[in-house]
């Protein structure tokens, strides 16, 4: 498993779309944003470079798992490269697993790259304790959406899970307040937002950096999303590879 | 033992038989065609052989296993019809990946060699044409030195010079002693590739032999030699013979026997011949006279 892995991480880092993307397009909207907020307002400061980091680390986060997972992975299976590895000595469950360790490890550098810019560039700082609970938080926190991206890839061919990647992707960024905050939204807004994975993905990580501790029903309702995409995931990839 | 084995093996989509009580079996160390036309079964066979299908009825056993069984352990290598690779991965870091997944795996470089890839090693697979990705899948088929190798129609996307090449390829892997089952729809590819020829048709199989033995059950020769002015009468009645042409001066002898029509067509009438020429079964006419309904 670990070649694999290897292999997969590889093909990953030399796809234009993926770099671009999932690892370059986060940073430049962080960059982007922080200096919006910066000519608008002196108000926020460290805080507000704070919280967008965290915005902004997680939808680069959210696109990385559901971008390196969905459309590659559909790709896969219909193009036939599925069936090559299923004819090899590899067992299905390997194939899966490799894909979810994959993709967590493929969210690793947008969101490394959004903290350092943060750090170096808008002044963010926080105790070094922090720094390694946020980290670890809203990189385990990806798994709802790699669960997500795995389920669509095994349900669905190319030409569809790539807008389906893409709607599930901004929809989930903006609808639960990774572009513009929650509080800004109207009333209804905001209920749907609570109750998405994004929202409470993301708000551990905005309750992090303003020195709290993240509610317990943030950590709920991702492990509850977790759950319900993981058994989503395992569901439509069994489907997939059953032997008709 | 015997490498493969199906038992009364039947398959159907929905309304439509796709395997019908296919009954075979192959030796091991063999290297067995199995020829038939588009839609005769074959890949269904195949990839119920390989466990990617299951047979709606009867029993598929490779090397006394269950066929899933015999993949997990690494016994069985193939190379399907459609198979795109990952296009961002070099050929090397292709055959390397597969050849890591097996117990027992050939040496990189000489699988490189074998499927005459040592010059194309550090290209990316979706830089490749289509008969050089196919030499990559065959790679990947043996990369894991599998006792038994499957080929769907190999050669589909292939040249003449790639297909000579790629049947030399295949010769060497099987001259190990290992078992090869492909599938072709091309008669003198199986004529001359294999040891054994399973003819199917709708099905089932329809005829089972040495690549000869086929032909001569097809009648599907043909004797062509410059006739002139001489006389055509009686060559209908020489042995074998089922039709007699005469056009241009050149008579053409269909023949289920062309052995015993030449000797006969020499020895047993007076005709000046020349110019002889020895035609190999059609493929039209063997799979009609192969596949009729009876």
């Amino acid at each position: 498993m670990p070649n694999h892995i290897r292999v997969e991480i590889l093909r990953m880092l030399r796809n234009k779309r993926y770099v671009i993307f999932v690892v370059a397009f986060p940073v430049v909207l962080y960059v982007l944003f922080c200096n919006i907020v910066a000519g608008q307002a002196s108000s926020g400061g460290g805080g507000a470079a704070a919280y967008l980091m965290v915005s902004m680390g997680a939808y680069g986060a959210l696109s990385a798992s559901i971008m390196s997972t969905a459309v590659p992975w559909a790709q896969e299976r219909q193009a036939g490269w599925l069936r090559q590895l299923q004819i090899t000595p590899l067992p299905g469950w390997s194939i899966i697993l490799t894909k979810l360790v994959s993709t967590l490890l493929l969210a690793l550098p947008s969101l490394a790259l959004v903290f350092v810019v943060a750090m170096t560039t808008q002044g963010v700082s926080l105790a070094p304790g922090r720094w390694a609970l946020l980290f670890l938080g809203m990189w385990i926190g990806i798994l709802p959406f790699a669960a997500l991206g795995l389920a669509v890839g095994s349900l669905v061919p190319p030409d569809t899970a790539q807008p389906a990647a893409m709607i599930g992707m901004f929809g989930l960024a903006i609808l639960g307040g990774l572009w513009f905050p929650v509080d800004t939204m109207p009333a209804t807004m905001q209920t749907i937002a609570h109750a998405l994975p994004s929202f409470s993905y993301a708000d551990i990580g905005w309750n992090l950096v303003s020195g709290q501790a993240p509610p317990l029903q943030d950590v709920v309702t991702t492990l509850v999303w977790a759950v319900v995409l993981g058994a989503a995931a395992v569901f439509a990839y069994r489907r997939a590879t059953a032997r008709a | 033992m015997n490498a493969i084995a199906f038992t009364d093996v039947s398959r159907s989509y929905g309304n439509v038989l796709a395997v019908d009580g296919l009954n075979l079996t192959v030796e091991t160390g063999r290297t067995v065609a199995l020829l038939g036309p588009n839609g005769a079964g074959k890949s269904t066979s195949i990839n119920m052989l390989l466990g990617l299908i299951r047979p709606s009825g009867g029993r598929i056993e490779l090397f006394g296993r269950p066929p899933e069984q015999a993949v997990a352990r690494g016994e069985v290598g193939a190379m399907l019809q459609d198979g795109e690779l990952i296009p961002e991965l070099t050929v090397r870091e292709l055959v390397d990946f597969v050849r890591g997944l097996y117990p027992e795996p050939l040496d990189l470089d000489a699988i490189l060699q074998m499927a005459d890839l040592t010059d194309l090693a550090g290209r990316r697979a979706g830089k490749l044409s289509g008969g050089q990705s196919q030499r990559v899948r065959f790679a990947l088929a043996v990369a894991g030195a599998p006792r038994l190798l499957v080929l769907d129609e190999p050669t589909a996307a292939m040249d003449v010079e790639s297909r000579q090449r790629f049947w030399a390829a295949m010769r060497d892997y099987a001259a190990g002693g290992r078992t090869v089952l492909f599938a072709t729809h091309y008669l003198e590819e199986a004529d001359e590739n294999s040891d054994r020829v399973i003819v199917v048709a709708r099905g089932r199989v329809v005829a089972d032999g040495t690549a000869a033995q086929i032909k001569a059950k097809a009648g599907g020769h043909a004797v062509r030699f410059t006739l002139d002015g001489q006389s055509a009468a009686g060559l209908d009645a020489l042995p074998g013979v089922s039709a007699v042409e005469v056009t241009g001066g050149t008579a053409t002898l269909r023949t289920a026997d062309p052995d015993a029509t030449v000797a006969a067509l020499y020895r047993g009438t007076s005709l000046e011949i020349r110019d002889l020429r020895l035609a190999g079964a059609d493929l039209e006419d063997a799979f009609l006279a192969l596949t009729r309904e009876p």
